[in-house]
């Protein structure tokens, strides 16, 4: 027995400490050795743009796993086994889309809603950093579940949807008239009950008689505590617009193809390009303007003006579809440079295209990359040089800036680099001859 | 006009003004004066002007304009005049060429649940594709055999804006597994050699691949098939139980050889063990059997195409082998593999070529691939940009280059099917 305050004893505990440092050390090394090279890929150099936590500079992004890891300056690239330099480089979250039709198929009597006009969505997102689309009332709830099955389960964009206020969907245009077979009941049970995670909202469109198809919709959308989305542009004679905008419509509620000029339609901005004032006024109010841009559904003459006179868009989407694919809309990188060269700067052209819509449809864990957050993540080259851009009617605004993805990824997976960024030199690999 | 000429030719001649013939000759050189003065005025619908016009069939590669009238070329020649076209498209500093013939892709989608590529989502949408990358032609893969070439037909070709043509699989259920399979009971030599006599415009010839089993007869037959109808055979891959020596042996001049620069497990590379191109595949190349790219997702290795090519073997094709899979990895599109071997060393003249003209030849299809006057209005206008590119293989390799090709616009049978600029538009302000 050692005494007490003796330079023995004081030994021996200096000793039986030094001990429990070693062993508890020893048992830590390895989770230190882990946590110092935790991540799995770091995006080094970039200038990161994140509405949602107010960050627009340089920052970098480390991702474990499906997740954002970290978001800090100067992230040290020992902590990750993958650095990808996107130095010179924008990186946002995964651009979410949030009016597509997606319900490809092969019905030859339809045409939207399981048909040849829906798109398969992978071949045009991740190109594009989108990495979410929502598809805009393709079903209803009689055809969601094909939906669900053909393109949901089976792509590797996410994909959300807007429910058809029409039972069967877009199946056709007469079918899309039949009053009958718009039931709120129904389509709120669908979104309530079976299918709360993938149903963001209602779609009414292309309906040529009065408000009852909109009535429904937004009945629908009280039942389901979700917003509704109109495309209205088909009557003859036009219905008031005013009226839909002010009355018919919620705060929350989403007009989309904002920018069109038809026929079927009143337009936003008057015959002396002026941008009628209940138009404002209803977005006061929180009603949303999408864009939709589509294959007839973007003028330079209602856009420019109403840039110009501060009536921006809350969403920028694309309403993708095999019409729209190939003409001036193409894709969200080149409809997002569009706002651009028209003078929106940087992050709003970003907000508009990732953290409102997010909001919009109520799914806020999307849009942004917070710690935590699934790691959809786009990295955007903005281009200098002469650049044209096609509006529905064939005609061109000229414009200096472009955005081009350069590397998307979707829960941390690279799906789509367009420069090898993220893929070792072929001089590194060993020559056998 | 029926009535003078009645009168002219009944017996009361003196009831005939005097002024009457020369009053019918005057009305008619101002018909042919007015008419040809308009069709001289705006014989065309379409100019492209000022650009350098590659037609590798004819050799040119110089600066040229190029007129389109309804879904034909009607002129190249220096210097037409812009007053000659009804609409007028500035190509200056970019280059016109034949539009790009793709002639590996699968193109067969659909909804079927099993993903496949015959009807399901392992093929891809054609349109939504081609035009943007400068594609006019592309050749699906054997995605369809003679059972369901129809639906092939009828869903994909007949609704697509795409030239679709086609490679009828040996199979009669075509390319129902991606990984391949061991069954040969759907393999009919006579039904395929009649689905071709009966859509000879739209079948180019026959496929095989994709087959487990260590039995040749698949192979054969799809020979035979293609002999019987004086077509080339694409050899595609997944054949892991037939050496490539003997493949290649029992192939013909114009058969073709897909995925030709991969390194994979199921398949004897092109190089051997020392880097150098193998005996049996110089005496194939000889022989005239021809080699397509066809990256994929997996079949194209830089430590096979950089030896090869400096070895003398470029190829002949440069299919895509577009499909679900390849989509979004390093293959891109077909412009991307141009401007990776624009950046290994081939000329433009030379990547165009292989695009357009000699994927015509090998598919004999002579009216396709040229700029000719007559010949079908299928163009791409491109732009040869320069910068810092990536090209990526099949192994995640990397290789740096400074140019790459972008479609500027795109044409097919007279129509502008892509226009990336707005260069066919008017400003919006007019």
């Amino acid at each position: 027995m050692i005494k007490k305050n003796s330079l023995a004893f004081r030994r021996w505990n200096t000793l039986k400490r030094a001990f429990r440092v070693l062993v508890i050390g020893g048992l830590l090394m390895p989770v230190a050795v882990v946590y110092a090279q935790s991540y799995d890929m770091l995006l080094e150099g970039g200038h990161l743009i994140d509405p949602k936590n107010g960050i627009n500079e340089p920052m970098d992004v480390a991702i474990a796993g499906d997740s954002i890891a970290e978001v800090a300056p100067q992230i040290s690239p020992d902590s990750a086994d993958r650095v990808v330099d996107v130095s010179g480089l924008y990186v946002t979250p995964g651009i979410i889309d949030m009016h597509t039709h997606v319900f490809h198929g092969t019905d030859p009597d339809a045409y939207i809603a399981d048909a040849h006009v829906s798109v398969a969505p992978d071949g045009f997102t991740f190109r594009s950093g989108v990495t979410t689309v929502v598809d805009a009332g393709s079903a209803g709830w009689k055809n969601f579940r094909t939906l669900k099955a053909q393109t949901i389960d089976r792509a590797e964009t996410r994909v959300l949807a807007f429910l058809n206020i029409v039972g069967v969907g877009m199946v056709g245009r007469y079918e899309e008239q039949n009053v009958e077979d718009m039931n709120p009941e129904m389509t709120a049970l669908m979104i309530n009950e079976l299918f709360p995670d993938l149903l963001v909202g209602i779609k009414s469109a292309h309906y040529w008689g009065d408000f009852t198809q909109v009535e429904r919709a937004v009945e629908a959308g009280n039942r389901a505590g979700v917003p509704v989305m109109v495309d209205f542009g088909e009557h003859d004679p036009p219905l008031s617009l005013e009226t839909l905008l002010m009355d018919k419509l919620r705060p929350g509620d989403i007009f989309t193809h904002t920018y069109s000029y038809t026929r079927g339609r009143e337009a936003v901005v008057d015959e002396e390009f002026n941008v009628k004032p209940y138009v404002l006024k209803a977005q006061e109010r929180g009603v949303l303007f999408d864009v939709g841009h589509g294959g007839g559904s973007l003028i330079w003459h209602q856009v420019i003006p109403s840039m110009q006179q501060q009536f921006w868009p809350d969403v920028i989407s694309s309403d993708l579809h095999t019409s729209s694919m190939n003409g001036g809309m193409k894709n969200m990188a080149n409809l997002m440079s569009k706002f651009l060269n028209m003078e929106m700067p940087l992050q709003e052209v970003i907000l508009r295209s990732t953290w409102s819509p997010a909001q919009v449809i109520g799914r806020e864990d999307l849009g942004h990359l917070s710690t935590g957050a699934d790691a959809d993540v786009a990295v955007f080259r903005l281009k200098e040089g002469d650049f044209g851009f096609l509006d529905a009617r064939g005609r061109t605004m000229q414009g200096n800036r472009k955005l081009e993805a350069e590397l998307t990824l979707r829960e941390g997976r690279v799906v789509w680099d367009l420069n090898g960024r993220a893929s070792p030199s072929w001089e590194e690999e060993p020559r056998r001859y | 006009m029926m009535h003078a000429c009645y009168q002219m030719t009944g017996t009361n001649t003196d009831r005939i003004p005097w002024y009457f013939p020369g009053m019918m000759l005057a009305a008619l050189a101002l018909v042919l004066v007015l008419g040809s003065a308009c069709a001289l005025a705006q014989p065309y619908d379409l100019l492209l002007k000022g650009g350098q016009v590659i037609d590798p069939k004819n050799d040119i590669n110089e600066p040229m304009d190029l007129a389109v009238t309804g879904d034909r070329i009607a002129r190249v020649a220096d210097d037409i005049p812009a007053s000659e076209a009804a609409t007028v498209i500035d190509v200056s500093g970019l280059y016109v060429a034949p539009g790009l013939i793709d002639p590996h892709a699968h193109v067969f989608f659909g909804s079927d649940p099993e993903g496949s590529f015959a009807g399901g989502t392992g093929s891809v949408s054609p349109d939504a594709f081609s035009f943007r990358s400068g594609v006019t032609t592309v050749v699906d893969a054997g995605d369809a055999g003679w059972r369901n070439f129809p639906e092939f037909k009828r869903r994909v070709i007949d609704q697509s804006d795409t030239r679709v043509l086609a490679f009828l699989n040996i199979f009669g259920d075509g390319l129902t597994s991606g990984s391949g399979r061991y069954e040969m009971d759907d393999i009919d030599a006579e039904k395929a050699r009649a689905m071709i006599e009966s859509h000879p415009d739209l079948i180019v010839g026959m496929r095989v691949g994709h087959f487990l089993g260590e039995s040749w007869r698949p192979f054969e037959s799809a020979v035979q098939a293609a002999r019987r109808t004086g077509r080339p055979l694409l050899l595609e891959c997944h054949l892991p139980e037939l050496p490539l020596s003997g493949l290649l042996e029992r192939m013909r001049p114009g058969d073709i050889v897909t995925h030709a620069f991969g390194e994979v497990s199921d398949r004897a590379a092109i190089l051997d063990e020392n880097g150098q191109l193998r005996p049996y595949v110089r005496e194939a190349r000889a022989k005239g059997i021809l080699f397509d790219v066809g990256p994929g997702g997996g079949s194209f290795h830089f430590s096979q195409a950089i030896p090869a090519l400096r070895q003398g073997l470029r190829p002949d094709t440069f299919g895509t082998d577009l499909h679900r899979y390849s989509m979004n990895g390093p293959m891109k599109n077909m412009l991307n593999i141009l401007s990776t071997y624009l950046n290994l060393g081939m000329s433009l003249e030379e990547v165009i070529a292989g695009g357009t003209w000699r994927a015509a030849l090998a598919l004999q299809r002579s009216d396709l691939g040229d700029l000719e006057e007559g010949s079908v209005a299928d163009i791409v206008v491109l732009d040869r940009q320069t910068g810092d590119y990536g090209f990526v293989d099949s192994g995640g390799m990397r290789i740096e280059g400074d140019e790459k090709l972008e479609a500027a616009l795109t044409i097919r049978a007279g129509r502008i099917v892509w226009d990336q600029n707005g260069l066919s538009a008017t400003a919006w302000e007019e």
